[in-house]
């Protein structure tokens, strides 16, 4: 099996979800000099990525351990799980987090309510409904300021 | 009061486990995402049946998880089985999670996040079928103790080199041992001294993978 090398210097990231989020997140980091490894098991996902983009592709099922250990997650730096199930993203934060030990785990979960199975394990979970909420409330503020404002 | 079990998920293999369940006295719950499937078990007579993703924590609530002895996650997915079997320990506190995976690699990772019981279709069928395959004298294999331990059901021919000789006389590999012999109607434990006969059946426990060469010893096939 073959083994992708990479730089000794630079920060090495995996991300494993090639839809909006995992590619643009992927843009931004090779963008900014981060060496990016990107799983998908759809081939068609990684038209998502920009040309520019110059990080590796790696089109497999990133739930078995072989292409895990291709995608060499032991030396990875943050792994980031952004694929649309939310319980895959769970599974495979926790093999990323206590099978190959990775210390930077992050995920996406849509939903916060299983937050009770990956609390204890150190996981980091993004959730888009809360990031959302909140950013809606805050421009509603700002616009309620606005008027308020105006009125003065 | 009866043991209360939780099915989640699975086709078929929901439907003969609850059968089987409630054959034995058990109160049994099924939950399933698909309305056809929920359809099929609601004609088990006394099986309970929710409709829903076992998943989803409110699922599990409005199904009163916390309830429930054991849970059984089947569903043809392995993260989705994990997240049950996980759900229903932390969240729900259910005494004891049995999960299937299809993957057997990942049998060590469910257990090592507290799954009590994981149960892997895959390595059990190509367990089966190797045994059927290459031991076609040996009629029944159960492994134990995650395959360390095998037990199994071995006829003696008249023509196995076995036949006729005294327990002692045979050159049985140091981790197997005849823990039952049955005659006819008879059933005998045996010591050194006891004759094995053309026609007995032999209980054969055995460790470490020794079972092929006691099956050479007994019955002289490979």
């Amino acid at each position: 099996m073959k083994k992708y090398l990479f730089k000794v210097h630079g920060t090495y990231n995996i991300i494993i979800g090639c839809g909006r989020l995992g590619a643009n997140l992927a843009n931004t980091l090779s963008d900014e000099g981060f060496d990016v490894l990107i799983i998908d098991r759809d081939k068609d996902a990684f038209r998502k990525l920009s040309p520019s983009f110059g990080g590796l592709t790696l089109n497999a099922d990133g739930t078995d351990y072989d292409v895990l250990q291709e995608a060499g997650i032991q030396q990875a730096n943050a792994v980031i799980i952004v694929t649309n199930n939310d319980n895959t993203n769970i599974m495979l934060a926790q093999i990323a987090r206590e099978i190959f030990k990775v210390e930077r785990v992050i995920a996406r979960l849509y939903d916060p309510e299983r937050d009770c199975i990956y609390r204890e394990f150190g996981i980091d979970t993004i959730c888009p409904a809360i990031l959302s909420a909140k950013e809606i409330d805050k421009l509603l503020g700002q616009a309620a300021a606005h008027i308020r404002e105006e009125a003065v | 009061m009866k043991t209360k079990v939780l099915l989640v998920g699975g086709k078929s293999k929901a439907k003969s486990l609850a059968v089987s369940l409630l054959g034995r006295g058990y109160q049994v719950t099924a939950i399933n995402d698909s309305h056809e499937e929920c359809l099929k078990l609601a004609g088990i007579n006394k099986l309970n049946v929710f409709e829903g993703d076992g998943t989803k924590p409110f699922i599990l609530e409005d199904a009163n998880a916390s309830d429930y002895k054991i849970a059984i996650a089947l569903t043809s997915k392995d993260e989705d089985n994990l997240v049950i079997c996980e759900l229903c320990k932390k969240r729900f506190h259910v005494h004891k999670t049995v999960a299937l995976v299809s993957d057997p690699r990942k049998t060590d990772f469910f257990y090592a996040m507290g799954i009590d019981s994981v149960v892997c279709a895959i390595s059990a069928v190509t367990n089966i079928i190797e045994q059927q395959a290459f031991m076609e004298q040996m009629a029944n294999v159960i492994p134990i103790g995650k395959g360390r331990v095998q037990i199994a059901e071995i006829p003696i021919s008249s023509t196995a080199p076995a036949a006729g000789k005294k327990l002692w006389e045979i050159n049985l590999p140091k981790e197997v041992i005849i823990g039952c012999i049955l005659h006819g109607d008879q059933i005998g434990i045996p010591c050194g001294d006891t004759k094995i006969l053309a026609g007995d059946v032999l209980v054969l426990i055995s460790g470490n993978g020794q079972e092929l060469a006691a099956v050479k010893e007994l019955t002289g096939r490979e």
